[in-house]
Formats: C-alpha cells, structure tokens, sequence
C-alpha cells in the first residue's frame, strides 16, 4: 500500500513530448500573428526554425495517422494483387539520393508485395545513381527477408545501362540487345525468369518509380502506350501532378509522393498483417509531413491576413 | 580572416572531432570497420549542417560543402559517362581485344560497324574546343537535335495529343437517369453520380479554357478574353495544387535528412 | 550443290532415327480415370497472320470448349500445337553445333594470349628457383597447349564457315521442309491458353539465327486441344491450315497517329510557307517579354550583371532551343548597352550553342570585340551542385536581372528565392508545368508554358518560328472543336466518333 501511494503514475515520454511541441508550435504561431497584426516584421529564419520544429518533434516524439487508400493508388494495389502468380513485374528504380526519402519506401512496398505474391520481378534503373539504391533495396528487402527466392528465378537485377530513354527504344523489342546479361554477368539466356521474356510486351506489369528525366512519362512514351503492357507508377510529389493527364487511360495508378507511399503501406499492411513489423516509413512520415503542412497552412492563412490588414492600413492612411 | 571567423572554424572542427570518437565509439560493437564508418556518418552530418547553414546566411561551411559537391560531381559524372557509356555500350560491340581489356563481355554481331559512326560524331563534337575546327562540331550537333525531333515528334503527337484528346472524350451527365434519380441519390462521396458529374464539367471546361489562354493569334477580347481568364484560373488553381506536392515533396526531403540526423549520427531514435 | 546434297543426305538421316526414336507429343497416362468424361472440343477454330507487325506470327481464335465453364464444367486449359517438320530438329542441331564452335573458338582466343603471356614470363625467369624446378614441366605443358590450341584453331574456323553456310542453307529450306505436310513431320506443342481465352498468338522472331525463328511465307498448321485435370484426357480440334504469316506496310491500329501526323505537318508547312513569303502573322504581346527590355535598362544604370540561366535541358529539348533564341536577343541588347552577361551552363551542348549564340549576338551589335569566353562557362552536370554553383554566382556578383529561361527542374525555386535574396528583378520562362508555380511566385514575370516558344517566334520573327506557332494554334482550334465533338459523342453514345481516335498497337 505504501508502494502505491508513492509510485509515479507513468505517463509515456513521448506523450509529453507530442504536447509540448504541439505547445511550442501553436504558441509559436500565435506569437507571430499578433507580430503580423501589428505590421511587424518577422525574419524568414524563423519560418525556418518553426518548419525545423515541426518536422523535427514528430520523428522524436512520433504521431502516426491512420491512412486510407484512395481509388489512385488502390488501382495499382488491386492490379499487383489480382495477377497470377508467377506473373512477370519490371520495377524501375529510376532515382537518385536526392529522391530516395519520398520513394524509397513505395519502391520497397513494392517489391515486398510482388514477392509476397509470388510475382517474378524484374529490376533494373535508367539512373546511374539508381543502381546503388538499387543494390542496397535488393540486399535489404529481396535477400533479408526473402532468403528463399532465387536469382534468376524468383527476380533478377539487370542493373543499370547508361542512355536514358534510349535504352527503351531497344528493350521495347529486345531485351538482350540492351541486357545481354544481369548486373552479374550472367547470360540472360540462362535464367528462368527471361525463358519467354523476349521483350516488354511479354511483361504483365510495369512499375517505374521516379521523379525525373527520364522517368515515367518516358515508359509512358516510349513502353507503354506502344506495346499496351498495364503500367503503374510511383514518382516524387513535385512530378506527380503532370502525369495525372495519364490517368486511368495510360496509367492505370499513380502513387505521388509520401503519401502515395503511405497509402499502399496500409493497403498491404492491412492484407498482409506481418508486414508490418518490417517497417512502414512512408507511414512513419506523414506524422512530421501533416504537422509541417499545418504549419505552412498557418503561415499561408497569417501571411494573408497580415497582407489585407497593411494594404488597409496603406489605404487609410 | 577575422578572429569570430577562426574561432568559430576551430569550434566546428573540434565538435567534428568529438562526433568522430562519439560514432565511431558507439559503431565499433556493431562494424568491423567502426572508425571508417564513424567517419562517414559524422562527415555527412558535416554536410548536411553546412548546406542548411545557408538558410541563416551565406558562410565558410557552406561555401566549402559546396564546392566540394561540385567538384566531386564533376569527377563523379565524367567517371561514370566513361564507364557506363563509353566501355559498357560501346566497347563491347567495337572490339573483342578491348572489350577483354576492360573486362566487360564482347557482344558480337553483324552490324557491329555501324557503332564507328557514333564514335566519328563524338570525336567530332570534341573538335569544338578547337577555334579552327569548331565548325565540325556543327553537324554531330544537327544530327543529335534532328534524331530526338524524329523519334519524338510521333510519340509525343501520340501520347500527348491523341490519346489525351481521346480522354477528353467524357459525357457530362454521369449515369443519368433522369433528376428524380439524381435528386433522391444525391451523395457527395467521391464515387457518388454528383462528384463524377462536375468532374467532368470541370475537366471539359478546364481543357477548351485552357487552350483559349494559349491561343496566340488573337487578341483576349470579349468572349475570348473571358474564356481566356476563366482558363488563366483553372491554370493558377492547378498550379496551387501542384505547389502545395512539390511542398509535400521538400517537407519529405526534409524529414530524410533530419530522421537521418536523430537516427544515423545522433541515435536518438531506433 | 555439293554442299546441298549433303544437306539432303544429314536430314535423311536425322529424319530416320527421329522417327525412331520419337515420343508421343501427347502423354498418354495408362491409368483410366472412369470420372472424367473426354470434353468437347473447341469449335470455329480459325488460324490468321497476327495483324499490323513485322510478320512472323499467326493469331488463332476459336469458340470455347462447351464444357468450359459450362457442361461438365472440366476443361482446365488449351494447349495449342503446331505441325513442324522434322527437318527443324536438323537446323536445331546445326545450330547447336555451330554454337558449340562458336564457344570452343572464343575460349581458345581468350586462352591463347594469356597462355603465350605466362610462358613468357616463365622463360624470363633467370636465378634457377625451386618453384621452377619442381614445376618445369608447367613452361612444358604451355608450348604443348598452345601448339595444339594453335593447331586447332584454324580447324574450328573452318567448321564454324562450314556450320555456318549449311544453317543459311537449312533456313531457306525452311518453306519447302513445311510442305510435306502430313507425313514428314510432328504435332509438337507451342503455348497454353488458360480456360475461358479464345485467342492465341503464336510469335517467333525475324533474326534467322535464332532459335525462335519463325519464317514468313511458310506453310503452317495448328490444332487446340481442350485439356482437362487429366492431361491424358482431352479433346483435339479439327486442324486448321495451311496459313502464313507475313509482315504488314502499314499499321492500321495507328491510323489516328497518322492522320494527326500528316494534318500538323501540312499546317506547319501551309504557315511556314506563307510566312516566308512575307505574310503577317499576327502574335498577341507577352508581358514577359516586354519586361526584358526594361529589365536589361535597369541592369545597366544600377552598372550590374545581367544573369541568364538556360536551365538544366540538353539541346534537344524545345525549351532549350526556345531560350537559345531569347538568350542571341537578350545578348544584343547587353552587346549594344555594354552591360556584363553572365551565362553559367548545366550541359556541355548547350554551352556550345549558347557561346555561338552569344558570339553571334555580339557581332550583330557591332560590338566583337567585347565578346570573351568566359561570359558563357559550364559549371557541372550534377542538378544540385548546378544551383549551388549559380547560388554562390547571384550573391556574389549581385545580378541586378536574373533570367531563367528553359528546362527546370527542383532547383527552380531554390533559384528564384536565391535572386529574390540578391535583389534581382526576376523573369522566368518554362514549359516544365511542376517548376511554374514557384517560378509565378518568386518572380516578378513568369512565361508559362507555350508562351515561351511563343515568345522565341515573337523575337526572333523567323518565318519557320511564326508558321510553326501559327500551326499549332489552328490545332488546337481543332482540339476545341474535337473535344466538344467528343464531348456530344461521349453523351449520346457514338462509340464511332470515339474509336476514330483511339490507338490500338
């Protein structure tokens, strides 16, 4: 009884931590409109210090959200999950460092998925820079936790070949023209997986994840609207918007950005539960991503507001 | 260089330092190689804090960081424009000597000749850095802009033209079956009859005002004009929306670096 | 035709022990399963070339087994068999051999220099060591390895010219070895349909050499069988053939393409045309481009440079080639004003160009002389370390106009906000549609799109530029006009007006 008298209820660090940066963010905001409200000036440094604040205090202190996917992204899921198995996926890792934070976790929903199902996926990257993403996303996902498939037979890398859109100018046709062999210099010939794989059209799905050139409108262009393979893509948010013109008929989903990324996390975590202890970054990220875009809502709303209160006071005057 | 200067630089190099040990103490129950990879962490860490510094105001760091990435870009994009255009695309189909030189399989085949002409053109587009023999550079350069108009001209007329002008192709009203259906379904879902209706109103107005705004062979006067500024809106409206992902996509750039701050060189998250 | 006849005489033999020795393309299972009735075999099968492609493919439809999906409800799958002659079993070998001594030569030239490079290095060696003495033999076993590899290589050569004469030989029997249908030849198994498909396409390829040839102009014969859980119970269909395939001239699933094609090209002539001959082609004003003139006079009271960014697209791209064009009348005017302008340059083509545009600009302006090299620099190729070069650029020499004319991509708006830091009045021009918004926000004039080429023919009053800008224009009178067409098509249901524009292949 002494020992329940004096025992600390305990209260999780990390909810202290969500309500006082929640606090120092909504007091922050507060301070600056009413500085607004007078007409003073404040430095764009501190627009930096709050953006800092409100990303950096949801990775310490997590706030997670529960996501939904929508019919864009939900397309490309149900495509993934209604193919046969045994069926042939090209993934695409057509991107570098600079965009791996926002589509780094789609391409590893991706091939988790395809593998999960069973599907033969096809790597390869138009970006030079995309080979070691490449690489380090095979080491981590395809042989960490898919020990039991097979190189060759279960997916294959091809690497990267330098000539942008170029390279499917050729591989539309033949692959071996472009690829004759994988990333380890194993003849194309001699694997399964390219037994009655002459060229893209004998693809039963295409992925490419991007955000640049070239990129997804290329594949669009030069792959898929020649020899009709079902194409889906994942891209950086900033390019997203412009392949919306090829949705539903030339693309059949679009996942743009962290979101897109989060929605089919919890569209594969919610059909395949035990995925979820492998990690969901993209569902990680919208906790600081809708804090952050909170806080620019706000300086949106309080710059406005401060902008029609000093084009009045000028009019008075 | 003023003393503020140095003193700040010998703080800085000393936290370096003391980040190094940190690491690399923290790393060597884990790698093998613990100083190397303390190192790694820690300078990118460097980096990262010297290129966001600019956002205070322009300094040493920054300075440093940047033209470090210049440099080593440079190397970076010639090294690899050699190894993956030069030896992995070319070689292999020139010469079975070089191609066993630079250990990359020798791909034979009839037409193997035709790849000299490229080789010509490069050599030829070299020659610009000379002041006399400038003028070859001309004729890889036609060659390169006359290729991609080609190649480009019926794909994009296909992709982005007829096929877009196909999907333009939308009736503006949804399922209808009369409006006591309508009415006695509304829903504002976004499956709903409704939500499909003015989507497509908004997708067929949006296009013809859209093309009225590029229209460039008469004035914006009129009807024109006010087709022209309904289509000036639909354009600013798209282009706040496309704002608004490429914000989502830099706050997501951003919560890369600093998750890679916390977790990576801080390890204050798992 | 010594050659021929030996050719004969090998597929007479292979013919006989094939004969021999062959299987049943079908297994036969000695177990009867009484549960499982025969299925009802495929009806109206037909066999057609494959439609709007290069040759080399036959297209088959047929109507469903009528117990698939319904009767007995047992058929599982289609298999698909196509009668080959035996005769392609000796190609195949041939092709075999041949890449066999295709393998031996290229291992024999691999080894041959590395074996005649380390028997060098051993007859160098002079201090008598031990390794030498108890390996003496290997200097031994080097010259007699590379004598015999020596020997053989000519050999193989000559097989190899030999195999390689008898499979040209054997391909264009190919045709001929296909008409002795029924008799010299077997039903062997080419793909699988899965129930409920009716449609099958059996497609080889066009290069001779391989082994998935499929000759044009042959005679070919197919058959489906319906198979149920038991592959040794099925149903055969009757045989379809002869047909051949062969390539088409023209696809017709691209009709759409072509006639979109032909209509731009003959517009774009039409105005080209006109406007060389002196007509006036009218261009509404840019704001954008207007500025340009003022901004240039600020830059030179204020006695600061003038920076011009061609953005981060090759030659090739039209937004490129666009600003090229803004950049000779943006560096006339600097020329005639003597102010400074700094052109820093992502891609080494571009900066080619841009130096010749500016070398030209300033020679129309009288002015040569004042043209340096350095006015138009490359900086690098890596898209960041681009803008942090231009960064360091604009808060060093403190532009007093930034122009940002052509292909951006995320570094627009690190770009803008750098300039609108430095205090340069700002005009930017792009037809990358994701850069627009931070370009209409950060600077003061922003061309968006199309006004950009439009602003090239606007300055440049080149014919080609004008009748091009002229052409598109009526095409997009046209699409107004198609997509309110369509949009009555869609409406009422006039899936024919619709499948007029739509790309099948």
């Amino acid at each position: 009884m002494l020992d329940t008298a004096f025992s600390i209820p305990l209260v999780a660090l990390s909810d202290i931590g969500r309500v006082i940066s929640l606090l120092v963010i909504g007091g922050g905001l507060l301070w600056i409109l009413i500085r607004s409200l007078r007409a003073k000036e404040v430095d764009r440094r501190i627009v930096f210090l709050f953006i800092f604040i409100a990303v950096a205090a949801p990775i310490l202190f997590p706030i997670t959200f529960q996501e939904r996917a929508t019919l864009i992204v939900k397309r490309v899921f149900d495509k993934v999950e209604s193919s046969p198995a045994g069926s042939k996926v090209l993934l695409a890792f057509d991107f570098d460092p600079a965009m791996a934070p926002e589509v780094q976790p789609m391409a590893d929903a991706f091939s988790r998925h395809c593998l999960e199902k069973g599907h033969k996926v096809i790597f390869m990257t138009l970006w030079a820079t995309g080979q070691a993403l490449l690489t380090q996303s095979l080491e981590r996902v395809v042989r960490g936790e898919y020990p039991d498939k097979l190189d060759g037979v279960d997916y294959i890398n091809l690497g990267f070949k330098a000539g942008n859109e170029n390279v499917l100018n050729i591989i539309v046709t033949d692959f071996r023209m472009m690829f004759p062999t994988d990333v380890n210099g194993v003849p194309l010939d001699s694997t399964s997986i390219f037994d009655d794989v002459k060229s893209c059209k004998d693809l039963d799905l295409i992925i490419a994840i991007g955000g640049g050139k070239p990129g997804v409108k290329e594949w669009v262009l030069y792959i898929g609207d020649r020899v009709n393979v079902p194409m889906a893509a994942g891209v950086a948010a900033v390019v997203a918007p412009q392949l919306y013109p090829y949705y539903p008929k030339q693309l059949l989903g679009l996942l743009g950005g962290v979101k897109g990324a989060a929605e089919y996390e919890s569209e594969l975590v919610k059909w395949y539960p035990h995925l979820k202890e492998r990690g969901t970054p993209g569902l990680r990220m919208m906790g600081p991503q809708t804090l952050a875009h909170m806080v620019v809502m706000a300086f949106i709303v309080i710059g406005n507001i401060s902008y029609f209160i000093s084009r009045r006071r000028e009019r008075i005057q | 260089m003023r003393r503020s200067t140095i003193i700040v630089m010998a703080a800085v190099f000393g936290l370096f330092i003391l980040s190094w040990i940190l690491r690399s103490t923290s790393l060597a129950s884990v790698q093998e190689h613990y100083l190397i990879g303390g190192l790694k962490v820690t300078f990118s860490a460097f980096l990262t804090l010297a290129i966001l510094s600019f956002l205070y105001k322009d300094n040493p760091f920054y300075k440093f960081a940047e033209h470090l990435f210049v440099g080593i870009s440079a190397a970076f994009w010639m090294s690899m424009g050699f190894w993956t255009t030069i030896v992995g695309n070319l070689i292999p189909r020139l010469s079975r000597s070089l191609s066993e030189f630079f250990q990359v399989p020798y791909q034979p085949g009839s037409y193997n000749f035709v790849y000299f002409i490229p080789v010509i053109l490069g050599i030829m587009l070299l020659m610009r850095l000379s002041s006399k023999y400038g003028w070859f550079a001309r004729w890889p350069l036609a060659f390169i802009v006359g290729t991609f108009a080609g190649l480009n001209f019926v794909r994009y007329l296909r992709s982005d033209f007829v096929e877009q002008v196909s999907a333009t192709f939308v009736p503006l009203l949804v399922g209808w079956q009369g409006v006591g259906h309508f009415v006695s379904n509304f829903s504002l879902s976004a499956s709903g009859q409704f939500v499909a209706i003015v989507g497509n109103w908004v997708i067929f107005l949006g296009v013809i005002c859209g093309i009225i705004y590029f229209f460039f062979s008469k004035e914006h006067k009129g009807a024109f004009g006010a087709a022209s500024r309904v289509g000036i809106w639909i354009l600013m409206i798209t282009f706040g929306a496309s704002f608004g992902y490429t914000v989502m996509g830099r706050i997501s750039l951003l919560v890369g670096r600093i998750t890679f701050l916390f977790r990576d060189w801080l390890n204050l998250i798992s | 035709m010594k050659h021929k006849s030996l050719v004969i005489l090998l597929f007479i033999f292979c013919a006989f022990t094939l004969s021999a020795a062959q299987e049943d393309a079908a297994p036969v299972d000695t177990v009867q399963v009484d549960s499982i009735l025969p299925p009802a075999p495929v009806s109206m099968l037909t066999a057609k070339d494959g439609e709007n492609d290069h040759g080399h493919s036959i297209t088959l439809r047929w109507e469903l087994s009528a117990d698939d999906g319904a009767g007995q409800n047992s058929v599982l799958s289609y298999e698909i068999f196509r009668w080959v002659p035996f005769f392609m079993d000796t190609l195949q070998s041939i092709q075999d051999s041949l890449e066999q001594t295709e393998a031996y030569i290229a291992e024999l030239r691999t080894f041959l220099p590395r074996a005649e490079k380390r028997l060098k290095e051993y007859r160098k060696r002079k201090k008598p060591k031990l390794v030498i003495v108890i390996f003496v033999d290997s200097t031994q076993f080097y010259e007699d390895t590379i004598a015999a590899s020596k020997r053989l290589l000519p050999e193989y050569e000559e097989q190899l010219k030999q195999l390689r004469q008898w499979r040209k030989q054997a391909i264009d029997e190919i045709p001929q070895a296909h008409t002795s249908y029924p008799e010299q030849g077997e039903w062997r198994k080419v793909g699988t349909a899965l129930s409920g498909q009716a449609n099958f396409k059996d497609v080889g390829v066009k290069e001779r050499k391989s082994h998935d040839y499929m000759a044009d102009h042959t005679d070919y014969y197919y058959r489906v069988d319906a198979v149920t859980a038991d592959p040794a119970i099925r149903a055969s269909s009757e045989i379809v053939g002869p047909v051949q395939s062969y390539g088409q001239l023209f696809n017709t699933g691209r009709i759409p393409v072509f006639v979109a094609v032909l209509v731009f090209c003959l517009l774009t002539i039409l105005f080209v045309t006109r406007a060389r001959r002196g007509a006036e082609l009218y261009v509404r004003p840019l704001a954008g481009i207007e500025a340009v003139d003022d901004a240039i006079g600020r830059a030179t009271e204020m006695g600061k440079p003038i920076l011009y960014v061609l953005g981060l697209g090759t030659a090739a791209d039209i937004g490129t080639i666009a600003s090229f064009t803004i950049l000779g009348r943006v560096a006339k005017r600097v020329a005639e004003y003597q102010t400074k302008l700094i052109v820093p340059c992502y891609d080494p083509i571009v900066m080619t160009v841009a130096q010749e545009t500016v070398k030209a600009a300033y020679l129309d302006a009288g002015r040569p002389d004042d043209y340096y090299e350095d006015i138009v620099y490359f900086v690098t190729q890596s898209q960041f370390a681009y803008v942090a070069a231009v960064n360091g650029t604009m808060l060093r020499e403190l532009p007093a106009t930034n122009m940002y004319m052509g292909v951006f991509f995320a570094e627009s708006l690190i770009l803008a906000e750098t300039g609108a830091l430095a205090g340069s009045i700002q005009i930017a021009g792009t037809d990358q549609v994701a850069q627009l918004p931070f370009f209409i926000v950060a600077c003061d004039y922003t061309l968006i799109g199309e006004e950009l080429y439009a602003a090239s023919a606007y300055l440049g009053r080149e014919p080609i530029l004008l009748g091009s800008l002229k052409a598109q224009d009526y095409a997009k009178a046209a699409v107004i006009i198609l997509a309110a067409l369509g949009l009555l098509a869609a409406s009422l249901d006039w899936t024919a007006f619709i499948n007029l524009f739509s790309v099948t292949s």
